[in-house]
């Protein structure tokens, strides 16, 4: 049946459905989304964005932050492939417990560095033992190391280059770059450089275990978790 | 027909015409402008002189890269790096470390804004913020003037202008602008410009969480109008109290958007040391004394919840009404559930109820005449131990 329209244009059915609470309450949501709209409107028309490379050092930061040990096959300068473990831990050191990173290679090699001053090797071959630490460090993928790095370099937007999924920046006297998973922006592997040493690694993020706990400690020169 | 008769209602089309009675408006308003002015220039005048002082004379203490800057250098210590750096490079969010999501949005865009016409972001914010306050103090006035009387109206405007607590409305922080705004949004939903109301409510939430909290009064003010309404204008009223929900909402789309964390915020205001829960009034107050042995500074801000809860009760006293009381408990109260003191200080400057409650126990003259003579001396010293602990 067909309702005829009243004088000011509306059928009875309208007139019904735009009663006087709908009204208010339609525009009271226009209002509201107009605000929600125009807000992200001026944000986004008048902050900038950060950099893709931005936003990719904080990602990979994160993997780094959320993860205290790594597991890492590596080689430099064309050497043999090793194999390592990367713990961040707390260590007794100088009669008192510090955090630090032990980095521990299948060979024997051990290295120990705990804030402040520690910095301590032992076992391997004479050409690890001539390596810089952070070298090594860098490429068993010690997560503290790599992770504040990155976080303070994001922070300051610059600094970190992002190009073909890598990203790259200094550490002191080292070059890195970081391969990323695409989707996940996960690291997954390093290549250091510095003026007269070339490393390059692949790196996996590992959960700690009390047995890779008890193995590091009966490896290291001093530790107490 | 004039322009003016357009905007005529049957009660302004009296006897007198339109154009000559808002031409007297204008000329009544000139002196009462020109004293809220010379308010304005005095309390400034107060913290520019002090802060030159701390410039050349110290103490540097926390702000050492900014103090020594130029001669305005400690105005722009302290939050007002992480404006400059909004304002400059975007938000970015770094899990675990303190980062700029924590600050809102209005005051960078502002800052922008001020580039773009050639300012340098920190001159750019120490303007925005001065003049804001200016316009802060009139807007102040002339609500309270609305709600109260004119004799309240200027008590409370002077002690605003050199509340201790003050000296941030002068540094690149957006209180000056949120509390310009929370009162312009009143005093509009009080003449029924609802829109206008949205629009500044918005905005003041843009700029401070706090700005949320002007809903309160402005549902009140619905209420009360609401026979007066036609259901549009209703429906204006109900989305100008919903406007600083849904601005606080845009601030976290956008963050969505350009971080992946709509929560960023909040996730930021954790590592400043804000996480809200239930039992936090009882984690702050617990932690107290431990606070008192690692930082002293705790006192200043312990006093100002104190001062604040005090000013409260005497703007109930005065008859100050429960939306605009809850407002100012709510902006006082609740950033204790973080766990901590810090900053209530400077919170509670915007709450408008607090200023009232100060205005009517200077009703006496005695007590007018101890209120602002104890204000310009906390005032130097709040200003000149700015470089110790952030405001």
């Amino acid at each position: 049946m067909r309702v005829e329209p009243d004088e000011g244009g509306l059928t009875e059915q309208a007139r019904r459905l735009l009663g006087p609470g709908w009204v208010t309450l339609g525009v009271a949501g226009a209002l509201v989304a107009a605000v929600l709209g125009a807000g992200v409107l001026v944000q986004k028309a008048a902050l900038p964005s950060p950099a893709p490379a931005t936003l990719a050092a904080v990602r990979a930061a994160t993997w780094l932050q959320r993860y205290r040990l790594v597991e890492s096959t590596f080689s430099i300068g064309g050497g043999p492939v090793v194999h390592g473990q990367c713990l961040q831990d707390w260590f007794s050191a100088g009669g008192r417990r510090s955090r630090g990173a032990a980095l521990q290679l299948d060979d024997g090699f051990v290295l120990l560095a705990v804030q402040p001053h520690t910095l301590v090797s032992r076992g391997g071959s004479a050409a690890e033992r001539s390596l810089s630490p952070l070298v090594l460090m860098e490429l068993g993928g010690c997560p503290r190391v790599l992770a504040r790095r990155l976080d303070t370099l994001a922070q300051q937007h610059r600094g970190v280059t992002l190009a073909h999924g890598a990203l790259s920046f200094a550490l002191k006297a080292t070059r890195v770059t970081l391969t990323l998973e695409p989707r996940t922006g996960r690291p997954l592997a390093v290549r250091v450089g510095t003026r007269d040493t070339r490393g390059v690694s692949r790196i996996r993020f590992a959960t700690v275990t009390t047995q890779v706990r008890r193995l590091m400690s009966r490896s290291l020169p001093v530790y107490g978790s | 027909m004039t322009r003016y008769a357009w905007v005529a209602t049957l009660e302004q089309a009296g006897s007198v015409p339109l154009g000559l009675r808002r031409a007297e408006e204008s000329a009544r308003r000139v002196p009462v402008l020109a004293w809220i002015a010379g308010w304005w220039l005095l309390g400034r005048a107060v913290i520019v002189v002090t802060a030159i002082v701390v410039h050349h004379f110290g103490p540097t203490g926390w702000i050492k890269h900014v103090a020594h800057a130029h001669a305005l250098g400690p105005l722009q210590a302290w939050d007002g790096r992480w404006y400059r750096i909004v304002a400059g490079t975007g938000y970015l969010l770094v899990p675990g470390r303190q980062s700029d999501p924590a600050f809102f949005p209005l005051f960078p865009v502002l800052l922008r804004a001020g580039h773009a016409l050639g300012l340098g972001y920190s001159t750019a914010g120490l303007v925005i913020a001065n003049l804001g306050f200016l316009g802060a103090l009139v807007a102040f006035h002339a609500l309270t003037r609305d709600l109260f009387d004119d004799s309240m109206a200027r008590r409370a405007t002077a002690y605003l202008a050199v509340f201790p607590f003050g000296y941030t409305f002068s540094m690149i922080y957006p209180e000056s602008i949120v509390l310009a705004l929370i009162a312009l949004s009143a005093l509009s939903a009080r003449r029924r410009r609802w829109g206008l109301a949205a629009v500044c409510a918005a905005a003041a939430a843009l700029a401070r969480p706090e700005g949320l909290f002007v809903a309160l009064p402005l549902a009140v003010l619905a209420w009360q109008q609401r026979d007066a309404l036609s259901p549009r204008a209703r429906g204006v009223a109900l989305g100008a109290v919903l406007a600083p929900a849904a601005a606080i909402g845009s601030f976290s789309l956008y963050l969505g958007n350009v971080l992946g964390d709509p929560l960023a915020w909040s996730q930021a205001q954790r590592a400043w040391g804000r996480a809200f829960e239930p039992l936090g009034v009882l984690r702050a107050m617990e932690g107290l004394g431990r606070a008192f042995a690692h930082d002293a500074w705790v006192t200043r801000d312990v006093a100002a919840v104190a001062v604040y809860l005090v000013l409260l009760a005497a703007a109930a006293r005065a008859g100050v009404t429960w939306p605009w009381l809850l407002s100012g408990l709510a902006i006082v109260v609740l950033p204790l559930f973080s766990g901590s003191f810090d900053s209530v200080g400077r919170f509670g400057l915007l709450a408008p109820a607090a200023f009232w409650g100060l205005a009517a126990l200077g009703r006496d003259p005695r007590a007018n005449r101890v209120i602002l003579g104890l204000s310009v001396p906390l005032l130097v010293a709040a200003m000149a131990t700015l470089p110790l602990r952030f405001p």
